[in-house]
C-alpha cells in the first residue's frame, strides 16, 4: 500500500458525491415544496392513532401510495389520485409500505368516512367480508355487560355479537379510527407536486396497457 | 486478463521485491462499453423527460375542463357546459329550457349571467314571452372564477347587445357575496336585477317533501342497532366520496330499487347488503324520497386523468362504431336522470361510475333492466369507461326536483 492517499481521497469523493446526489439534492428538492392547501396536520388523537397503526404493523399489508393510471387502476378502485411528495409532509415516519395484501389506505377516509364501520371492521373484518384475511383486533376493544354514557358501542351483526352485554371501543381503537378518517388526500394535486412521472404515455397510446381493476 | 502476457524469466525471486502491478492500458472494449452505457443513460433521461412533460401537461389539462372546437376559450366552455340544455345556437328547448339568444335577462350584462351561474335558478321564468318552469343548476362548484368570467362574457357577447368582458376578480367577489344565497327564486327575483326583463310570474311557496319521518332520520343519521348510519358513509348531504356514491338528487324510485336489490342479493356489495338487510319496503321507499330531495354542491372531480373530450363524445353522441348509444339519450340531458328508471349520472364520483361500468362488464352487477347497461359497458374499453366517468364527474349536480323537466328535455332532444 503505497498509494493510500489518492485511494482514500477517491473513496471519500465517491461517498461525498453519493451523499450529495442521493441525500442532499433530493432533500433540497423536497424541502422546496409547500404544504398543500387541503392538508392539515394530525390532531393529537390522530397522531396517537398513527402510532397505533405503526405499532400494529398495518404497513405490512397496506400501502399508502396510490399509483398513476399508467401503472395500476388505483383511481378506478377509489384509492385516489397518484400521491405526490408533499402529501406526506406530516408523516414521520411515512407508512408508504410495499405490500398490498389489502387495499391502499392513503385515501380511506374519503371513501369510508364512517367511524362505526371502521370499529366493526377492526373488531372483526369477517363480520363484513366473510372472505377477509385481515387479522381481527379484539384486544383494542372491551366487553362490558352495560355500556356507560360516553362509551362508543360497536355495531355487530348478530352472528358476531357477544351473547350478553356489548362490545365498546377502547381508546386505542378510537384513536386508530380517527387516524384512518384523517387519511384523505383527495384535494387537487399541488401545482408543484413532485412525483415520478416516468410512466406516463399519451392518452391514446396506453389504451390497452391499463388492465382492468380486480377489486 | 485482457493484458498482454509478458513472461519474465526469473530463476529466483529477489528478496526485497515488492509486488506491483505492471502498467497495462485499459482495453478498448471497456471504453466502448462505458461509452455505450453513458449514451444509453442519456437517452433514457431524455426519454423519461418526454414522459414527465406529458404527465405534467396532462395534469394541467385536467384542471381546465375543455373541449376541442375553435370558438375561443369562452365558446368551448359554453359548448361543454351549457349547450346540452340551451343548445349550441342558444335557442333553448321549447317548453323546457329558455333561449339565451335574444333573452331579456342578458340585458343585465355579463354580471347577471355570472350571478346566475353561481346561484342557479328555480321556479318559473318568462323569456321572450314564453313561460318556463325548470331548474337551472348552479355551476359554483363545477367552474372556477376564470371559467365563469369567460362563459359570462361569451354568452353576452354572442347572444345579446349588452355584451362586455367580465373580469375574473369580479366573479371572485360575487362568489364570496353569494356564498349561501341559494338559487334565484325564478324570474321574479331576477327581474329586480335586470330592468330589461318583462313582468315575471310569481314564485310559488315551496312545498317541503315530508319524507323526513323519525325512522328515516334515525336510519340516516344514527343508524339502527346492527347497521351503520347512511350519513356516516354517504355524507350528511348524501354527497358521497370516491367509490361511495353520491345519492343527493338521485331519482327516488331508482334509489329504492337499488336498496331492494341489495337486500334481495341481486346487487352485490358487502357493506350495502348488511345495511339493506333489515329495511322494509316502506323504509327503502322513504329513504329514496329523502335522498332525492337533498341538494348538495358537487364534490366530485375528474380524477382518473382520462381523456375528457372522448368522455364528452360518448356522453353526448355515443360511438356507433362500438354500438354505444349516447348516454344522455337514456340518462337525460346533462346526465340529470329521467325518473323513475334512469338514474342521474352528473357530478357522480368518477371512481364510482368507472367501477359500476367495470362490474357490469365483468358480470358482477346484473340488476339493470333488460341488461341495457351490461351491453353498453362491455362495448367500452377500460380507457373509455374512465373517460366517460371523468366527464360525468365534471358536470354540475342535479338540482332536486329536476327529474320531471329533464324528461321533457330529452323527449325534445330526440
Ligand atoms: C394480513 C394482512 C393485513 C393486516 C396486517 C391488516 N390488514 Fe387491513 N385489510 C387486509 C385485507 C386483505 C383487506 C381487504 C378485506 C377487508 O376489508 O377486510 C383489508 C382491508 C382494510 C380496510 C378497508 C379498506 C377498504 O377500502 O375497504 C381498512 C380500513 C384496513 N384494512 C385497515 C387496517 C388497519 C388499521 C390495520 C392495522 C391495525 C390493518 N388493516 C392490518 C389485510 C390486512
Ligand atoms: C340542465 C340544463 C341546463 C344547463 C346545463 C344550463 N342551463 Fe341555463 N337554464 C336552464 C333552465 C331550465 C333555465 C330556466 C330556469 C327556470 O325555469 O327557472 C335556465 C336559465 C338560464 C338563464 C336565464 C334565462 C335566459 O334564457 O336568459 C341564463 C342566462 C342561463 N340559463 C345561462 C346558462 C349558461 C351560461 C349555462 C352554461 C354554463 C347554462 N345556462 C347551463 C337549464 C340549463
Ligand atoms: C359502510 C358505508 C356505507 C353505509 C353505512 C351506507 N352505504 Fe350506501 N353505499 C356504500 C357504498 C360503498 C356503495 C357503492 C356500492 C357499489 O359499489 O356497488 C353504496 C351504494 C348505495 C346505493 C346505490 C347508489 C346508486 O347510485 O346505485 C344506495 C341507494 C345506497 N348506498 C343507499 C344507502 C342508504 C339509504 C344507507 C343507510 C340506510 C346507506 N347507503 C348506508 C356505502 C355505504
Ligand atoms: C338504453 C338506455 C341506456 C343508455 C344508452 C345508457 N344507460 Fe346507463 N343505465 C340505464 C339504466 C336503465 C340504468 C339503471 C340500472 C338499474 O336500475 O340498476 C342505468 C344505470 C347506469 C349507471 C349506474 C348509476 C348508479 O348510480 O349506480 C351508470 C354509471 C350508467 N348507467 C352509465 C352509463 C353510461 C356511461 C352510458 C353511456 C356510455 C350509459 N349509462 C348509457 C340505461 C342506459
Amino acid at each position: 500500500m503505497n498509494r493510500y492517499l489518492p485511494l482514500s481521497i477517491l473513496a471519500l469523493a465517491i461517498l461525498a458525491f453519493a451523499t450529495l446526489m442521493l441525500v442532499i439534492a433530493p432533500g433540497m428538492q423536497i424541502d422546496a415544496r409547500s404544504v398543500p392547501a387541503g392538508l392539515r396536520d394530525y390532531t393529537e388523537a390522530q397522531q396517537r392513532g398513527r402510532d397505533v397503526y405503526v405499532a400494529m404493523g398495518c404497513v405490512y399489508c397496506h400501502s399508502q401510495q396510490p399509483r398513476s393510471p399508467d401503472q395500476a387502476p388505483d383511481g378506478e378502485r377509489g384509492w385516489g389520485r397518484p400521491s405526490v411528495a408533499s402529501d406526506y409532509v406530516f408523516d414521520a415516519p411515512h407508512q408508504l409500505g410495499t405490500m398490498r395484501t389489502g387495499p391502499d389506505l392513503l385515501n380511506v377516509g374519503a371513501r369510508l368516512p364512517s367511524e362505526d364501520w371502521h370499529l366493526t371492521h377492526l373488531y372483526q373484518p369477517r363480520a363484513i367480508f366473510d372472505w377477509s384475511i385481515m387479522p381481527a383486533y379484539p384486544f383494542l376493544f372491551e366487553h362490558k355487560q352495560q355500556a356507560e354514557t360516553d362509551d362508543t358501542i360497536v355495531i355487530l351483526p348478530p352472528a358476531y355479537a357477544p351473547e350478553d352485554g356489548v362490545v365498546v371501543a377502547g381508546p386505542d381503537a378510537l384513536d386508530l379510527v380517527a387516524y384512518l378518517q384523517a387519511l384523505d388526500r383527495t384535494y387537487p394535486t399541488p401545482t408543484d407536486g413532485l412525483r415520478d412521472d416516468g410512466y406516463a404515455s399519451g392518452p391514446s397510446a396506453d389504451a390497452s396497457s391499463v388492465e382492468e381493476g380486480d377489486g | 486478463m485482457f493484458g498482454r502476457n509478458r513472461k519474465h524469466d526469473q530463476p529466483r525471486p529477489d528478496e526485497n521485491f515488492e509486488p506491483y502491478e505492471e502498467f497495462s492500458g485499459i482495453p478498448m472494449p471497456v471504453y466502448w462499453i462505458a461509452i455505450a452505457l453513458a449514451i444509453w443513460g442519456a437517452l433514457m433521461l431524455y426519454d423519461t423527460g418526454k414522459d414527465v412533460t406529458l404527465a405534467q401537461d396532462d395534469r394541467v389539462e385536467d384542471r381546465a375542463v375543455q373541449v376541442s372546437a375553435d370558438l375561443g376559450e369562452g365558446g368551448n366552455l359554453f359548448v361543454a357546459n351549457c349547450s346540452t340544455c340551451h343548445q349550441p345556437d342558444g335557442q333553448g328547448l321549447r317548453g323546457a329550457v329558455p333561449p339565451l339568444a335574444g333573452s331579456e335577462v342578458l340585458g343585465g350584462g355579463p354580471d347577471i349571467v355570472a350571478r346566475i351561474l353561481l346561484r342557479g335558478i328555480d321556479g318559473p321564468i318568462r323569456v321572450r314571452g314564453e313561460d318556463f318552469d325548470g331548474h337551472m343548476p348552479s355551476f359554483a362548484s363545477a367552474l372556477n372564477d376564470d371559467e365563469i368570467a369567460r362563459i359570462a362574457s361569451y354568452v353576452t357577447l354572442t347572444f345579446s347587445e349588452a355584451g362586455t368582458k367580465l373580469d375574473p376578480s369580479r366573479v371572485a367577489k360575487l362568489r364570496d357575496e353569494l356564498a349561501d344565497a341559494g338559487s334565484f327564486e325564478g324570474g321574479a327575483e331576477l327581474a329586480k336585477l335586470a330592468t330589461s326583463m318583462s313582468p315575471q310570474p310569481l314564485y310559488p311557496v315551496p312545498k317541503m317533501a315530508d319524507a323526513m319521518t323519525a325512522t328515516v332520520r334515525d336510519l340516516v343519521f344514527v343508524g339502527r342497532g346492527d347497521v351503520w348510519a347512511c350519513a356516516s358513509c354517504h355524507g350528511d348531504l348524501g354527497q358521497g366520496g370516491e367509490n361511495t356514491p353520491r345519492l343527493a338528487g338521485q331519482s327516488a324510485d331508482y334509489l329504492a330499487k337499488q336498496l331492494n336489490d341489495f337486500r334481495d342479493g341481486t346487487r352485490n356489495n358487502e357493506s350495502m347488503q348488511i345495511v339493506a338487510a333489515g329495511l322494509s319496503d316502506a323504509e327503502t321507499a322513504s329513504l329514496g324520497t329523502y335522498f332525492s330531495t337533498l341538494r348538495a354542491p358537487s364534490n366530485a372531480s375528474p380524477n382518473l386523468s382520462a381523456d375528457l373530450a372522448r368522455g364528452e363524445q360518448l356522453a353526448l353522441r355515443g360511438d356507433w362504431a362500438l354500438g354505444v348509444p349516447a348516454c344522455f339519450t337514456c340518462h337525460g340531458s346533462s346526465g340529470f336522470g329521467v325518473a323513475p328508471d334512469f338514474p342521474a349520472l352528473s357530478a357522480q364520483h368518477a371512481p364510482y361510475t368507472a367501477t359500476q361500468l367495470a362490474t357490469w362488464a365483468g358480470g358482477d352487477r346484473q340488476n339493470s333492466p333488460l341488461g341495457l347497461m351490461r351491453q353498453i359497458s362491455q362495448a367500452l374499453s377500460s380507457e373509455d369507461r374512465r373517460a366517460v366517468a371523468d366527464y360525468l364527474a365534471s358536470l354540475p349536480p342535479v338540482p332536486a326536483g329536476q327529474t320531471a323537466s329533464a324528461e321533457e328535455a330529452t323527449s325534445n332532444v330526440n
